[in-house]
């Protein structure tokens, strides 16, 4: 773990704490950023790193559930939820909705770590797959349209004369467009193109048995 | 035959002309002259007399010069004619005499007989001709005649021969158409020796013989010799003068009378007359004209007499004066009588010009013959400005232009028929103004009623006629006023019937101008006694007769019938006149008509009594004061309740107000509502206050007092009015509710344990869990390599402080739970209610919302904490009113009732309901930003520790009702 690449956002209302947990992790090597409330977190200029949420339920202007939720369409780091009450439905909903630990005060320095280094590996993993997507999606928008509607009848799994039809082309010319694609994709094999497609979504819009009616 | 032709001259004159002429003709002579000539002769008189004697002359003259001057026919003409002129000449000497005839015929017939009352004599033309004593014939004559050339009054004496043939002496004054013969004959001589008579009467024999004559006639005769000296005196004469005849010849001086000498008679004559009366007596004596003179002399009584003195000559054959005989005739009495009668005339003279009336006179035709002085003052004029070029009447100088034509018509008509006139009209001023002038004339008749004169008086009337003028105006006016006035004004007689109605009266009663039958009284008195209503009027004609009896002012309000049918109320007042003695001359009245104000007092009347009782009836207490506080009005219910009025608590040296407040303002609450009340008073700001009100029981009382001023158009106060509210009860139950809601804070802390112990756990956990953290942190510190001294020593300093932090926590926990619990008593469910209500009262009203409660009638009580059950119904309560807030209306219901052996008690929302009924009871569930989760787990956990039940239920369409039973049966529950 260096300090240098991870962070850690705690947000808590009560002062002592919100110290206490910085000093902690300081004295742990981790980098950390404290806020008061939801409001401040989430009007602060945060930097684009493997990070964790330390959220406390209680907090003076939103509760840390409805945080949770309002955040959660963005891409956001974990959440790890720290509370003085550790009621049950709470904490299932927490998790429900994706929070990496539910912490009932007083908590231990060892599972408070532990919770965080989960969280900024599960961090680092998304923000990995995150930027692989990227640059798929990046690839897929440098292909001509003709390119495009030829991608989803070849992860189909149609055959070349069989997309050539579809597409109204001879298939010689579905042929270069095939080579393109795969070269264009970067993708190495079918089976990559399919994996690939897959990852963009890109849906299956005709299986070999709806060509064959 | 004389006297015959006497009575018709002009007929004689015409008969003799005729003779004369016819004679003329038939003898181709003028002889026939004649006879028109004699009669005129007979005629004529005075100057018509010396015409004639003139015209003959001339006429002789001419025809004796005609007949020497020219030859043949005109002197045989003329001869003719001298000769007819010389024999008319003749006739006119026989006829000549009969003028003084004449004249003593036309004589007054007054008799002048000195006090002798008979033998009156008449004028001679009424006695026969030879009654006069041929002797006396010729003086007769004379003295007749001589009067009627001269014009001297003559005295003759003459013998008038009776019936039986004897002679009585007669005196005959003649004077110019004035003569009265006097009887003397009576009168007695009175012989005295000392009354001598001349010795030698040497040629005046003649003369005394006619003294003694005169003598005889009783007068004061006497005669003198040719220069004058007496030589005979009747006795009488002497005796009146006190003068025999030797002391009236006594010559005073050397000179003989004649020769201008003083003799004794001279003596007897007044000193002023004297002298004129000697030197004409010289006169005559020198000429022997007859001695004509009247002067005053001395009687013996010492009194200057006037005497007429007349004296004739004696002549003997030669004509010589042989002496004098002359007679003195008292006319003292005819002298003073004529001085007397002048002074009157003269007298009349000054009155007619200095009498304050223009005067004046004209003829029978209208022409102006006088003005009298004063007309002439005022008016300038004189006879000439009033007459016209002919001599008729002008007014154009007179009077004013406008009255011209009216003056000139009425004078016209009056010179025209007669009738006297009387006319007004504007005359001329000397000054050049016009003034009113009252003109009237009124003509003078003769006997045969033919007009000779007309006199006529104009009087200034100016001022009166302007006076007159303004009292016509002023009365104008003042009828004007009577009937004018918008009342009824009317007069009765001390006895009561009406004499006297105005013009809106009689147009008001429909009294008919035209019916003259009757009196007016009668009419009025008819008319007034139908018009009164007959409900009025016994009360009327009491009251009337009691007041004209006993006189005092009457003043009644009655119906009247007015013309057209309709009653109208009248207010009629009349008062007395008296005179000086106090007795009643009239009565003098005024009837108003009042139906229109009674109408709208009656209206006025109802509208306040309405107003009165709403104020009376409105349940509270009412008041009004004056815009300085003082207490004016008070509502029954406000009396009512101090016991006692407006004015018992005035009292020397304070206002009503400050008694008022003292007597029923708490003592306590005195100074406040004083400041207020008298900051309102003084700024006109509405006043409201509560304090304590003193009943009339002595009891003090919560009231809300509020005051606001009533203002007039200006702006100024007119008046405070103020209402008064008993919150007694309502300030009551503040203060119940306020101690509940004490109560309620304390049993709420102590009733939520649960809740509270986790709340507690999170207030301790919190430090907590900051210790713990800096004691790991401080861990870290303390064992990196190498270890971080100063950062751990920071984190042990934290760890202090937030130990110490859960200590206070925990310190106010148990500060919290000193609270002791509370038995559970018999409570009636419905109060506890009912409370819990009045708590979230305010809180609905500020939500806008509505708290219904509906509880069973006949609900047992139940053995409860009350403070719990009271916080689960606040619980519930406060959840349905948030559940409602985002509407921000609803209505809350609260429904009890009996279920069985439970009673069921459910709380009803509108608001958005509950998703999960059943967990909501879970502790820390919560669908509130701030709630903890605990309150429904805290209900749920008293209502079964009463052995009872809640849950929640949703509704249809929204909403959702949580619903709690309780045992109705008191169960024993030890469970606590």
């Amino acid at each position: 773990m260096t300090v240098d690449d991870t962070i850690v956002f705690i947000v808590d209302d009560d002062e002592a704490l919100r110290e206490a947990l910085g000093e902690l992790l300081e004295a742990n090597g981790v980098r950390s950023v404290l806020f008061q409330s939801a409001g401040d977190y989430i009007g602060a200029d945060k930097p684009d790193l493997p990070a964790c949420l330390l959220l406390d339920i209680e907090l003076p202007d939103i509760n840390g559930l409805d945080l949770q939720r309002q955040i959660a369409r963005d891409d956001h780091p974990p959440i790890v939820f720290i509370t003085g009450h550790g009621d049950i439905p709470s904490s299932v909903r927490a998790i429900k909705h994706g929070a990496v630990d539910f912490l009932t005060k007083p908590f231990s320095d060892t599972a408070l770590l532990a919770a965080i280094n989960a969280a900024i590996a599960q961090d680092r993993e998304t923000r990995a797959k995150r930027a692989e997507l990227t640059l798929l999606k990046q690839r897929y928008h440098e292909l001509s349209p003709r390119e495009r509607d030829v991608l989803p009848l070849v992860v189909s799994g149609l055959l070349n004369k069989q997309a050539a039809a579809e597409l109204g082309i001879s298939e010689v010319t579905l042929q270069i467009h095939r080579r393109n694609v795969m070269q264009k994709m970067a993708a190495s094999s079918l089976a990559d193109l399919v994996r690939i497609a897959e990852r963009l979504e890109i849906p299956i819009q005709h299986s070999r048995r709806m060509g064959g009616i | 035959m004389i006297a015959a032709l006497h009575r018709t001259p002009p007929a004689m004159i015409f008969v003799m002309l005729a003779l004369g002429l016819a004679a003329c003709w038939s003898a181709g002579t003028p002889i026939g002259i004649l006879a028109p000539l004699g009669a005129l002769f007979l005629y004529a008189r005075g100057y018509w007399l010396l015409s004639l004697w003139g015209g003959l002359l001339v006429a002789l003259a001419g025809a004796v010069l005609a007949a020497m001057l020219y030859p043949g026919a005109i002197r045989d003409a003329s001869r003719s004619l001298a000769a007819l002129a010389t024999v008319a000449g003749c006739i006119g000497l026989l006829l000549a005499p009969y003028p003084l005839r004449r004249s003593s015929r036309l004589a007054a017939m007054g008799r002048q007989a000195a006090g002798q009352p008979d033998g009156l004599a008449g004028d001679m033309d009424s006695v026969p001709e030879g009654a006069v004593h041929p002797d006396d014939r010729p003086a007769i004559a004379h003295a007749a005649a001589y009067a009627f050339w001269t014009g001297v009054p003559q005295v003759t004496s003459y013998r008038l021969r009776e019936p039986d043939g004897s002679y009585r002496w007669t005196e005959l004054r003649a004077e110019p158409g004035y003569g009265v013969s006097v009887d003397v004959d009576a009168m007695v001589s009175r012989p005295d020796d000392r009354w001598t008579v001349a010795e030698s009467l040497g040629e005046t024999v003649q003369a005394v013989q006619a003294a003694k004559v005169i003598e005889s006639l009783h007068g004061k005769a006497w005669a003198f010799d040719a220069i004058g000296k007496f030589t005979y005196v009747t006795p009488a004469a002497q005796i009146a003068i006190d003068m025999a005849l030797e002391d009236l010849n006594r010559r005073l001086g050397e000179r003989e009378f004649i020769d201008g000498g003083e003799v004794g008679w001279m003596r007897g004559v007044h000193p002023d007359d004297v002298d004129g009366a000697a030197a004409t007596l010289r006169h005559c004596l020198k000429t022997g004209e007859p001695w004509n003179i009247e002067y005053r002399m001395l009687r013996a009584t010492g009194h200057y007499v006037w005497h007429r003195i007349s004296a004739r000559p004696t002549r003997d054959g030669e004509g010589r004066i042989t002496g004098w005989f002359g007679t003195s005739i008292d006319i003292d009495v005819y002298k003073k009588t004529e001085a007397a009668l002048r002074e009157r005339e003269k007298h009349l003279e000054q009155l007619i010009d200095t009498v304050p009336a223009m005067i004046w006179s004209m003829s029978a035709e209208g022409r102006p013959i006088y003005l009298n002085r004063r007309i002439m003052e005022v008016t300038g004029a004189t006879l000439d400005t009033v007459k016209a070029s002919d001599g008729s009447l002008s007014l154009k100088k007179m009077i004013h232009p406008n009255f011209w034509e009216l003056a000139e018509k009425t004078f016209a008509r009056s010179v025209a028929t007669g009738a006297p006139y009387d006319i007004k009209y504007l005359q001329h001023r000397a000054g050049g103004t016009y003034r009113w002038t009252q003109t009237r004339a009124e003509p003078l008749c003769d006997e045969a009623g033919k007009i000779i004169r007309w006199y006529g008086v104009s009087v200034d009337i100016h001022d009166l006629i302007t006076t007159q003028t303004e009292l016509n105006l002023r009365k104008q006016e003042l009828t004007r006023l009577i009937d004018l006035v918008p009342s009824f004004l009317w007069r009765l007689t001390p006895t009561g019937a009406p004499n006297f109605f105005n013009r809106r009266f009689i147009d008001f009663l429909g009294i008919d101008d035209g019916d003259l039958e009757q009196s007016r009284t009668e009419r009025y008195a008819a008319a007034l006694k139908v018009a009164i209503h007959p409900d009025d009027a016994s009360r009327v004609w009491a009251e009337i007769k009691d007041c004209l009896s006993s006189g005092r002012p009457y003043a009644m309000r009655y119906r009247l019938r007015r013309h057209d049918g309709v009653y109208r109320w009248m207010d009629g007042r009349a008062e007395p006149l008296l005179d000086d003695d106090g007795g009643i001359i009239q009565w003098y009245g005024l009837s108003h008509d009042i139906d229109d104000q009674l109408r709208v007092e009656e209206a006025l009347r109802e509208s306040e009594q309405s107003l009165r009782q709403l104020v009376e009836t409105l349940p509270a207490l009412i008041y009004c004061a004056a815009p300085n506080g003082e207490p004016i009005y008070r509502s029954e219910k406000l009396g009512e309740f101090l016991g006692f009025g407006l004015g018992d608590k005035d009292a020397e040296g304070r206002t009503r107000l400050t008694g008022t407040l003292e007597a029923i303002i708490h003592p306590d609450d005195l100074p406040d509502v004083k400041e207020r009340y008298g900051h309102s008073l003084a700024t006109g700001a509405p006043y409201a206050m509560k304090h304590r009100l003193r009943r009339a029981d002595g009891e003090y009382r919560w009231v809300e007092t509020r005051t606001a001023a009533m203002k007039n158009a200006e702006g100024e106060i007119v008046q405070w009015n103020g209402i008064c509210f008993e919150i007694e009860d309502q300030v009551r139950a503040q203060e119940a509710l306020t101690l509940t809601q004490e109560r309620l804070a304390r049993a709420a802390q102590a009733a939520s344990l649960a809740e509270l112990s986790a709340s507690i756990a999170h207030e301790v956990n919190q430090p907590l869990a900051a210790v713990v953290a800096n004691s790991h942190a401080c861990q870290r510190w303390l064992t990196s390599d190498p270890p971080n001294l100063e950062r751990a020593q920071k984190t042990i300093e934290r760890i202090i402080r937030d130990a110490n932090s859960a200590a206070d926590v925990v310190g106010r926990v148990r500060a919290l739970f000193r609270q002791t619990d509370q038995a559970r008593n018999l409570c009636p469910l419905d109060a506890i209610l009912h409370e819990a209500r009045d708590l979230m009262m305010e809180e609905a009203v500020r939500r806008r919302m509505r708290i219904e409660v509906e509880v069973e009638a006949g609900l047992p009580s139940l053995e409860l904490d009350r403070i719990q059950i009271q916080q689960v119904l606040v619980n519930l309560i406060r959840n349905g009113l948030e559940a409602m807030e985002p509407a921000r209306r609803g209505v809350l219901r609260v429904r009890t009732l009996r279920a069985g052996e439970f009673v069921r008690t459910e709380v009803r929302d509108t608001g958005a309901g509950i998703g999960a009924p059943d967990k909501v009871f879970e502790p820390f569930f919560s669908t509130k930003s701030h709630g903890m989760g605990m309150g429904l787990a805290i209900s749920r956990t008293i209502i079964e520790s009463h052995g009872g039940r809640l849950w929640a239920e949703d509704n249809q369409p929204s909403g959702a009702t949580f619903i709690f039973t309780l045992p109705a049966e008191a169960k024993a529950d030890h469970d606590r």
